[in-house]
């Protein structure tokens, strides 16, 4: 069994119709993470949910303002070094961080 | 039905011809096995072979169809292939009976009537999250790895999982895994989720990570609370003691 080493798993919940800077707020989160070296980010859409304001996400005719999922997992370190940066950049949002073990799998070796 | 995972398989060699007591020898063997309540058991008959005294048997030739070879396969557990082979060495008077190591992998019995639905059980206890990041377009042997994953972990059992497909994301390889409209991408993000007892955690860990390039496994504890209908031999052994629902 691979040995796995202590992590921080971050959740970042938004509305997927929410903006910054003229593009999707997920995106820009994507976009800080890349900036600041964060070693991976997958986002997932929900199909339908609610928040802080009590406002149903879900899909309408017109708009689509469907829940969104940021994960990420990092070292402490690391994630220290993100939140401040992510902070600036959510207007409402929920953050949860959890404790987890992670295994990095990287066999094939990247192409230059 | 036989659990999965280590038995035995016998095979008998026999002649057509061959007797115990007033019966043809296979059938008296085969009806033993029956009697013993033997998972199952398959006689076949061979077109051609010979035995020590080196004759050839077949159905081409005329007038030697009586020495024609017979074989009875089955497949029982260590314990209960014991059980029953000094019996068998007894019956097989002209022949060779055979025991080979083998492993059950999927042992199912169709056509069934359906189970009543049984109350519902809750299993309370503490488990294993397991989170698996992989791209939409990995493969293993040409098929995308995260079916083969599910596939695999449904043959060891495993309780379940569930299969999610991002929107938008990058991991080991650092290219940007994006759906859009110009710019078709099938290399999504995907996440695995599964839900385990931990002792299972060694396993389904290795066989995962055998299977994986590049990718991210990570590990959290949990508190399940899971609503299973109650399994017939269980409640068996518990007897009737509640009321029927």
């Amino acid at each position: 069994m691979p040995e796995p080493q202590p992590a921080k798993y971050l959740r970042l919940h938004v509305g997927e119709d929410e903006r910054w800077n003229g593009k999707p707020l997920y995106e820009a989160v994507v976009e800080k993470c890349r900036e600041l070296e964060i070693s991976g980010v997958s986002v997932f859409r929900g199909v339908e949910g609610f928040g802080e304001s009590a406002e149903m996400h879900q899909s309408h005719l017109i708009t689509r303002d469907r829940p969104i999922l940021i994960s990420i997992v990092e070292t402490e370190e690391n994630l220290a070094r993100l939140l401040p940066e992510i902070e600036g950049i959510l207007d409402t949002a929920m953050m949860a961080i959890s404790d987890v073990q992670m295994i990095r799998i990287c066999k094939s070796t990247l192409p230059h | 039905m036989l659990p999965k995972g280590p038995a035995k398989k016998v095979t008998i060699y026999l002649n057509e011809d061959s007797r115990y007591h007033l019966e043809p020898a296979w059938r008296a063997v085969v009806n033993f096995l029956r009697q013993k309540q033997v998972a199952g058991a398959t006689v076949l008959r061979p077109s051609m072979g010979f035995g020590t005294h080196q004759m050839i048997h077949t159905l081409d030739t005329e007038g030697s169809m009586e020495h024609m070879p017979i074989r009875i396969e089955f497949v029982e557990t260590g314990v209960r292939v014991d059980e029953l082979l000094p019996t068998l060495y007894d019956m097989v008077t002209d022949g060779l009976i055979e025991v080979q190591d083998t492993s059950i992998i999927k042992s199912v019995v169709q056509g069934r009537q359906p189970q009543p639905v049984r109350p519902h059980e809750d299993i309370r206890g503490k488990a294993k999250l397991i989170r698996i990041y992989l791209g939409e377009a990995d493969k293993f042997h040409g098929e995308p790895l995260y079916e083969a994953i599910v596939k695999r972990l449904r043959m060891m059992d495993v309780a379940g999982a569930t299969v999610y497909r991002g929107i938008l994301g990058y991991g080991a390889k650092r290219e940007t895994h994006k759906k859009s409209l110009l710019q078709f991408s099938h290399d999504l993000p995907i996440m695995i989720s599964v839900v385990e007892r931990e002792e299972r955690l060694p396993q389904i860990l290795d066989t995962i990570e055998s299977m994986m390039q590049d990718g991210l496994i990570v590990l959290s504890d949990v508190e399940v609370r899971r609503l299973v209908h109650r399994n017939p031999l269980e409640e068996e052994a518990k007897n009737a003691g509640t009321p029927a629902g």
